[in-house]
């Protein structure tokens, strides 16, 4: 207990310092295809215990105005691992595929070959992942943003 | 496998007054291009990050926690015969070649235990395995005493993640067999973390540290080769033919004797060093540059060409005759 206090003792200054503070949180899950022994499928999502080549992993970030003021110019950005293809589910954010230079929606943007010609990006072209949003978070608010990989 | 530190506004706060910069997704991971895929003991670490503005017009950042996920191993493994067709042996050959591809088609490194199979049916005798052979110098090709003997546990077949290997099984084939017995062999790879029906998992025994889960191949693989017995047998005619100094057919001093022989080879094998040779009968003396072979009018000095006339006899030097051909070779003589 005396340690606890003496940590909040040192916190202080900050917490008095910081008007709004915006929390962000990163789950995984792995997606998984169960058959229900009637001959029909379903998706569950669950804890990655066991990952290997192929799986699908969906993303989810919580944020979290925790403050007491609205948080404006609000952008997540979220890198993708390189050992994790992006599989989409993520409609309102822009893409990168050159490591967070350029941005756009997938089908805008382009990929040069090594033999010079170029081509649309695919998915697991992109790096990056970025969320604009338009509204300041009232303090308070919470959201959710997701997307799916596939692990190379 | 994960490990997520708990969702905290206080971690939050401890990042708040720490100078930030975007972070990148740390990446500790090798090639992406890998077929067998991410390699095992790889982490994917995930991190978002949060950039806004504060009331007073200043940019603040947060960044989230940071996922780690190890990646598992995952066992796979393919075995492809590298013979365009069955191999062609002889009765009771010892040390023939049949050629094998194992990959490694997971994303760890593995140790591959190797047997073979003989007793299959529909076959007409079974090899006698004599050594599974490693091709060492990875030249594809089988080389005694150059690539090593295959024991397991001494000099494992050890395959990266993606990498093949040309095996080699060496037979006997038995004696007794005939032309077009076939005999088969199935060479057979088990991934030794483990076997079993897709999707088993082989706790902490993963490279890296991680679990390893039986892939769609069920962790071994198999593939088939084949012998077929190839002979060869040659069967010799002789005839002469008589034309004697009148126009006749007479064998008469004088008459010019040609004698023609026939050398047919027949099955599937190939006769290696075939050569015809006559003695000059006694009382006749041969003719001169008589000799032909195929209608081919050859010389009787020991030259580049086959005929040979030499110690009163006549030889012809075939070389390989492969089954279902016929080499006919003349030569005359004249009675004395």
């Amino acid at each position: 207990m005396r340690r606890l206090l003496l940590f909040i003792t040192m916190m202080a200054p900050n917490l008095a310092f910081a008007a709004n503070n915006v929390a962000l949180s990163s789950t995984v899950f792995l997606e998984k295809t169960v058959a229900d022994g009637s001959g029909r499928s379903r998706i569950i999502l669950e804890e990655p215990e066991m990952v290997t080549p192929g799986d699908r992993l969906v993303f989810i970030v919580n944020y979290r105005n925790a403050g007491d003021a609205p948080a404006s110019n609000f952008v997540v950005t979220n890198p993708l691992p390189a050992a994790v293809a992006f599989e989409g589910g993520a409609d309102s954010a822009q893409v990168s595929i050159d490591g967070g230079k350029r941005w756009g929606t997938l089908p805008a943007l382009r990929v040069r070959e090594a033999d010079g010609r170029w081509r649309n990006a695919r998915p697991e072209d992109v790096t990056h992942l970025r969320w604009s949003l338009k509204q300041a978070i009232p303090a308070g608010a919470k959201g959710k943003l997701s997307f799916r990989g596939i692990v190379r | 496998m994960q490990s997520a530190s708990s969702w905290s506004i206080r971690n939050v706060q401890l990042l708040h007054v720490v100078p930030l910069v975007i972070m990148t997704a740390t990446i500790v991971f090798s090639s992406s291009a890998n077929a067998a895929g991410t390699v095992a003991g790889t982490t994917i670490s995930n991190t978002a990050t949060a950039t806004y503005t504060d009331p007073g017009g200043n940019p603040q950042t947060a960044n989230s926690n940071q996922i780690d996920i190890t990646v598992d191993e995952l066992l796979n493994v393919t075995v492809a015969t590298a013979d365009p067709g069955p191999v062609a042996v002889t009765p009771g050959a010892p040390n023939q070649v049949l050629s094998f591809t194992v990959t490694n088609t997971g994303n760890g490194s593995e140790a591959f235990d190797l047997s073979t199979t003989t007793a299959i049916g529909g076959d007409q005798f079974d090899p006698a395995t004599t050594s599974i052979v490693i091709d060492t110098n990875n030249n594809g090709v089988y080389d005694a005493g150059v690539d090593t003997v295959y024991t397991a546990g001494s000099n494992d077949l050890t395959l990266a993640p993606d990498q093949s290997k040309r095996v080699f099984v060496l037979s006997t084939i038995p004696g007794g067999t005939v032309d077009l017995d076939r005999g088969d062999l199935d060479l057979t790879a088990v991934a030794r973390t483990g076997t079993g029906a897709p999707g088993t998992i082989v706790a902490g025994q993963g490279q890296g540290g991680g679990d390893a889960v039986v892939g769609a191949t069920g962790a071994d693989g198999v593939d088939r080769g084949a012998y077929v017995v190839q002979t060869a047998t040659m069967t010799f005619v002789k005839s002469a033919s008589v034309l004697d100094p009148f126009g006749g057919s007479k064998s008469v001093p004088g008459s010019i004797v040609t004698y023609t022989l026939v050398a047919t080879v027949s099955g599937t094998g190939t006769l290696g060093n075939l050569a015809i040779g006559d003695t000059v009968p006694a009382n006749t003396t041969y003719q001169a540059g008589t000799i032909t072979m195929q209608g081919s009018p050859m010389t009787d000095a020991p030259d580049a060409d086959a005929g040979l006339f030499a110690s009163n006899a006549v030889t012809v030097q075939l070389g390989s005759v492969a089954g279902g051909q016929i080499r006919t070779v003349t030569f005359k003589v004249r009675i004395n």
